[in-house]
């Protein structure tokens, strides 16, 4: 029995070298032959209107077999003016800076398509593609073929997409002063002074305030029109100011695209649909730096967060950023 | 040999066994029930729907009176703050905090009930919210 034993034990390990010792031999990896080419998306977080989609597009083909004659990038739906193609490749260098080299001639838009000609003897490029996201493709989605052409006749492409478009949209740094530009219109993504609030008074959903009031802490306040009397002390509204908005208080909560902090959270189409407003109330006060509020209108048209980026005690000012979203 | 395998395994089985037997009770809501009397709130936090505190100072906790006193910033939102405590060893709340509550009637303060280790103990804590009152 015990013999028995040792020998299924003997067997087992000299299987197990048999197999461990089986020699593969190396060989140097062949390089490819042809045109080739790769891409990847450079932009984090959702894709608003009138933000960029930056892609990277490497191509190469053996040096002996021809050089690259141009590069093309084409949209399912044409971007904004601005949409570009570099014209340049980067390389890093030793210190990890990217060097550009120009390869060719600055890219030309026709309709959905991008074209980059290579003026540069190459036979390897990595060129960068700015698609400026254009009005037409807000919620919708859009997919990208890049490609290329080489002087042998070859063609290579690679399609990226497709990538949803939000419906929000976003304004960067307005600035609220007590008393003066202190009107917030979510609808208008604006600021108003009393005197335009008047003239916009259907739109205002918010009013800014900053008070210092011995005994009690409220510093920077954002307060619908409509709220109690009690958090909007010494404000005479404009005639016709009398929205109702709802508004959490939120802390921590820094969007990388309205703070562009190094955070990286993102507030998508999503957050604001799955809100819920219930209960909530008409004010909030003793607000900070790199803290927010999410905000729906009176007519429960809008959502939005409004993230505060600065405050300024002495100067009674502060500095927001808006993510708007339509509900209807 | 066989005879002695069998003897180790089943001594092996009936230790398991008369261990796994000893009786450790577990109340309706699966936590056990320990032989600790104590009875009372250590510490108590109340935030606001930012998850930031809306004490002005620390809570005033009052294990004989049993009564929980705390100053809310001017301005709080009453209807929607989360209360935290915290309990002695092996002692449970009821009712269960699951989610925000209203504690805007500040005229019927709410009662937490805290009950001992042993299930034994039960005492009623009430909360009493005071605003920071604006000059």
């Amino acid at each position: 029995m015990q013999l028995k034993h040792y020998s299924l034990t003997l067997l087992t390990i000299l299987v197990v070298f048999f197999t461990a010792c089986q020699d593969e031999e190396y060989s140097l990896p062949a390089a490819k032959t042809g045109l080739n080419n790769d891409c990847i998306k450079r932009t984090l977080g959702p894709n608003v209107v009138g933000l960029n989609l930056e892609f990277a597009y490497a191509m190469a083909l053996p040096k002996a077999e021809g050089k690259i004659i141009s590069a093309q990038v084409e949209a399912s739906i044409a971007g904004a003016p601005a949409t570009y193609l570099e014209n340049r490749s980067f390389s890093t260098n030793g210190s990890g800076v990217d060097v550009p080299v120009i390869v060719g001639s600055p890219s030309v838009n026709s309709g959905t398509k991008t074209e980059v000609v290579f003026t540069r003897d190459t036979c390897a490029a990595t060129l960068r593609y700015f698609y400026i996201i254009p009005e037409e493709a807000r919620g919708k989605t859009v997919k990208f073929t890049f490609s290329a052409k080489a002087s042998n006749g070859q063609t290579v492409s690679y399609e990226m997409g497709p990538y949803n478009i939000a419906k929000m949209d976003m304004k960067l740094d307005l600035l609220l002063s007590d008393n003066n530009n202190s009107y917030i219109s979510i609808a208008d993504m604006a600021v108003y002074n009393s005197a335009t609030a008047a003239t916009n008074a259907a739109n205002i959903d918010l009013v800014y305030l900053y008070r210092v009031i011995t005994g009690i802490t409220f510093t920077h306040a954002l307060v619908a029109p409509a709220s109690s009397p009690d958090y909007l002390p010494g404000v005479t509204l404009p005639s016709g100011v009398n929205k109702s908005a709802k508004v959490w208080k939120v802390w921590a909560l820094r969007d990388q695209q309205l703070a562009r902090l190094q955070y990286g959270i993102f507030i998508d189409d999503l957050d604001f649909q799955q809100l819920n407003f219930t209960g909530a109330p008409d004010y909030a006060i003793n607000l900070r730096a790199e803290a927010g509020t999410w905000v729906e209108t009176a007519d429960g048209k809008y959502r939005a967060y409004i993230y505060i980026n600065k405050i300024d005690n002495t100067k009674k000012e502060m500095t927001i950023s808006i993510k708007r979203y339509p509900m209807q | 040999m066989k005879r002695y395998f069998i003897t180790f395994i089943v001594i092996t089985l009936v230790t398991f066994s008369w261990v796994r037997c000893t009786d450790f009770p577990i109340d309706e809501d699966g936590l056990l029930i320990t032989t600790r009397g104590q009875c009372y709130v250590s510490n108590f936090e109340l935030l606001g729907v930012d998850f930031q505190t809306v004490r002005t100072q620390s809570a005033v906790i009052d294990t004989t009176a049993q009564t929980i006193n705390v100053v809310v910033f001017y301005g709080t939102d009453l209807k929607n703050v989360y209360p935290q405590f915290s309990l002695v060893t092996d002692a449970k709340l009821d009712p269960k905090i699951v989610g925000k509550v209203d504690f805007s009637d500040l005229a019927n303060p709410k009662v937490y009930t805290v009950i001992s280790g042993n299930r034994l103990v039960k005492k009623p804590y009430t909360v009493y919210i005071t605003v920071q009152a604006k000059p």
